[in-house]
């Protein structure tokens, strides 16, 4: 893997330069929390590098909550995103297997993909929630991602990834020849504490595969359990950089606008004639999960859970997913 | 792939004729603006202009591109507008989806069609094709039930294929009226007048999801195996793309790996006949 550094101060002003030609977005800490937030000149020194994770995933960049599907789109600056946790980054992953799949290409979808030059960042440290590793994934990006970005000690690492990755840092004033190996080996030691953290806060909780065993032979009464507390809202599946329903809503002029939806609403599976596999709340609750670890590992390479525990945090019944899978590993 | 293709922008296509089938069924005949070729068994999603669009296996035969047939039984919301359009608007069609009954599988055998209520839709659609390319088939049996005699949609139909050498077509109705002379009971019950060779033999089952399920029990009780039974199955489609994930059913995309399957398929699948 080819490496390169920046100081901070030369990242700082190539970002400002970048900014009259590109949408730049970028993982930022206010007072509300760390969320991608669009960049502009005074806030490119507030950009969070390598801490997990953003408020919502990235999967809003790509696939927007509500959208007109039939009408001809303006054309778009080409946008880069900063700081994208690998657990978003593999999330795109099953995203392009969905909406870039042989039969059906969605336009609206790889348009944006090939407009958006993805710079993920490495996580050093966790978050409350974060199971990345236990489900085969690391902490920071190899694939998928153009470039992966690594603030040092006042220097930006950015390790290169793609094709177009390559390309783009080809327009900022980077060196390869002061990535010297110390810097290398500080990262790899922030990896490998984060590796550490992560097995220690996860402890016991069981990997993709086996999670898929307990969801399929799980019995009424746990599901029953589990979503006693849950009230339909639908933050989890908003929230997840993998859910990906959607509604077609209909306009004058046969016009098509593409909403975001999920199974845990009431009505998803109901039909004209009134009959609705997922009447029953448990059943929707269950859904989630089946589609998560049984029906998708069944149908695509990617996996459909990341492990990023945003859904852990934004349920306002304080139901998590982990709890149920390590009771019954 | 077409890759400049907006997968989700409809054909418009002119409403030219509305036939009344039964109380609660209809069917559109429609002229796309563009030739629409479909294969039978594979579904459209029919659109009336800013109100919603439905899933419809077009009931008309496939050789015929320039035109098409959408039966459509009052169900719900969008086909109650559907029912009130008049010759002359235009409505919307996206597709054809999914993977539709494999007639080619179906060449030197003889085909069972069980059929019930508006599942004769996409049966008739089915029988058009088969009938364009007897000469490859053994025979073809169509055992059909409608809840009144006033409720079989598609009448002439019996009669006329009842006149081509490899078909029959049986009828029953669950409540008899004055006047029928006719089979009474489920559609199943027909199943006990028919004659097939069950090792060459092939069972398509189109129907309400109670039939779909007593049908598919009555079919293997025959004697058929999991792998020679058809269904066509019954979902909310919403895109027709396999992406919207309305139409799952285990793993499958009704939409895209269906919505026909064989019971081979399905047979683990859980929760198929709701």
């Amino acid at each position: 893997m080819q490496y390169k550094s920046i100081t901070k101060e030369e990242w700082d002003k190539a970002l400002e330069q970048l900014l009259s030609l590109h949408d730049v977005f970028a993982s930022v800490t206010s007072e509300f929390g760390q969320d991608y937030e669009p960049i502009r000149p005074a806030s490119i020194s507030g950009i969070t590098y390598n801490k997990p994770r953003p408020a919502t995933s990235l999967k809003n960049f790509f696939l927007p909550v509500r959208e007109n599907v039939t009408g001809v789109r303006a054309s778009e600056k080409p946008r880069i995103i900063i700081g994208i946790p690998n657990c978003d980054i593999e999330g795109l992953s099953l995203l392009d297997e969905i909406y870039l799949d042989k039969d059906f290409n969605d336009p609206f979808y790889r348009k944006r993909r090939e407009n958006t030059l993805l710079v993920a960042s490495d996580c050093f440290g966790i978050a409350e929630h974060c199971h990345c590793l236990s489900y085969g994934i690391k902490p920071w990006s190899s694939g998928i991602a153009d470039l992966a970005v690594i603030s040092l000690n006042g220097t930006i690492i950015l390790r290169v990834i793609s094709e177009k990755g390559e390309d783009f840092i080809k327009k900022i004033p980077v060196s390869s020849s002061s990535v010297v190996q110390d810097m290398l080996t500080a990262v790899e030691k922030e990896h490998s504490s984060t590796e550490v953290l992560l097995t220690e806060a996860n402890k016991g909780l069981p990997d993709y595969n086996e999670t898929g065993r307990i969801v399929r032979e799980a019995k009424k009464g746990i599901w029953e359990k589990y979503s006693a507390k849950c009230v339909s809202c639908g933050a989890c599946a908003t929230i997840c950089p993998t859910c990906t329903c959607f509604l077609l809503i209909d306009k004058p002029g046969f016009e098509k606008v593409k909403q975001l939806d999920a199974c845990q609403y009431p009505g998803f599976e109901r039909v004209a004639g009134g009959e609705d596999s997922l009447s029953d709340l448990h059943n929707r609750f269950r859904n989630r999960y089946m589609c998560k670890y049984v029906w998708k590992p069944q149908k695509f390479q990617s996996v459909a859970c990341t492990g990023c525990g945003r859904c852990i945090e934004a349920c306002i019944g304080k139901i998590n997913k982990n709890e149920l899978f390590m009771e019954f590993v | 792939m077409q890759v400049d293709k907006n997968i989700y922008k409809p054909l418009k296509a002119k409403l030219t004729e509305v036939i009344d089938e039964s109380p609660l069924i209809k069917t559109f005949v429609l002229v796309p603006e563009e030739d629409f070729a479909f294969k039978t068994g594979q579904f459209i999603e029919l659109s009336v202009d800013g109100i919603g669009e439905a899933p419809f296996t077009p009931s008309s035969s496939p050789v015929i591109t320039d035109k098409l047939e959408v039966t459509v039984m009052k169900t719900g919301y969008v086909t109650e507008f559907m029912h009130n359009l008049k010759p002359g608007v235009y409505m919307g069609i996206r597709g054809p989806y999914g993977r539709g009954y494999p007639v080619e599988n179906f060449f030197g055998k003889e085909v069972l069609i069980l059929g019930g209520g508006c599942g004769l839709a996409p049966i008739r659609s089915l029988l058009y094709a088969l009938e364009h390319i007897q000469d490859k088939l053994e025979k073809v049996i169509l055992c059909y039930g409608s809840k009144t005699a006033a409720d079989c949609i598609y009448k002439p139909l019996f009669n006329r294929l009842n006149q081509i050498e490899k078909f029959t077509a049986y009828r029953t109705v669950d409540k008899p009226e004055e006047g029928w002379d006719g089979s009474v009971g489920v559609a199943t019950t027909l199943l006990d007048k028919v004659k097939v060779n069950i090792s060459n033999s092939v069972a398509v089952i189109c129907g309400p999801p109670v039939m779909m399920k007593f049908g598919t029990i009555r079919i293997l009780e025959m004697g058929y195996r999991d792998e020679q039974i058809y269904l066509s199955m019954e979902k909310n489609m919403s895109c027709g793309l396999g992406k919207c994930g309305h139409c799952m059913m285990g793993e499958f995309f009704v939409c895209k790996d269906g919505p026909v399957f064989t019971y081979n398929e399905l047979k683990y699948t859980p929760d198929i006949w709701k």
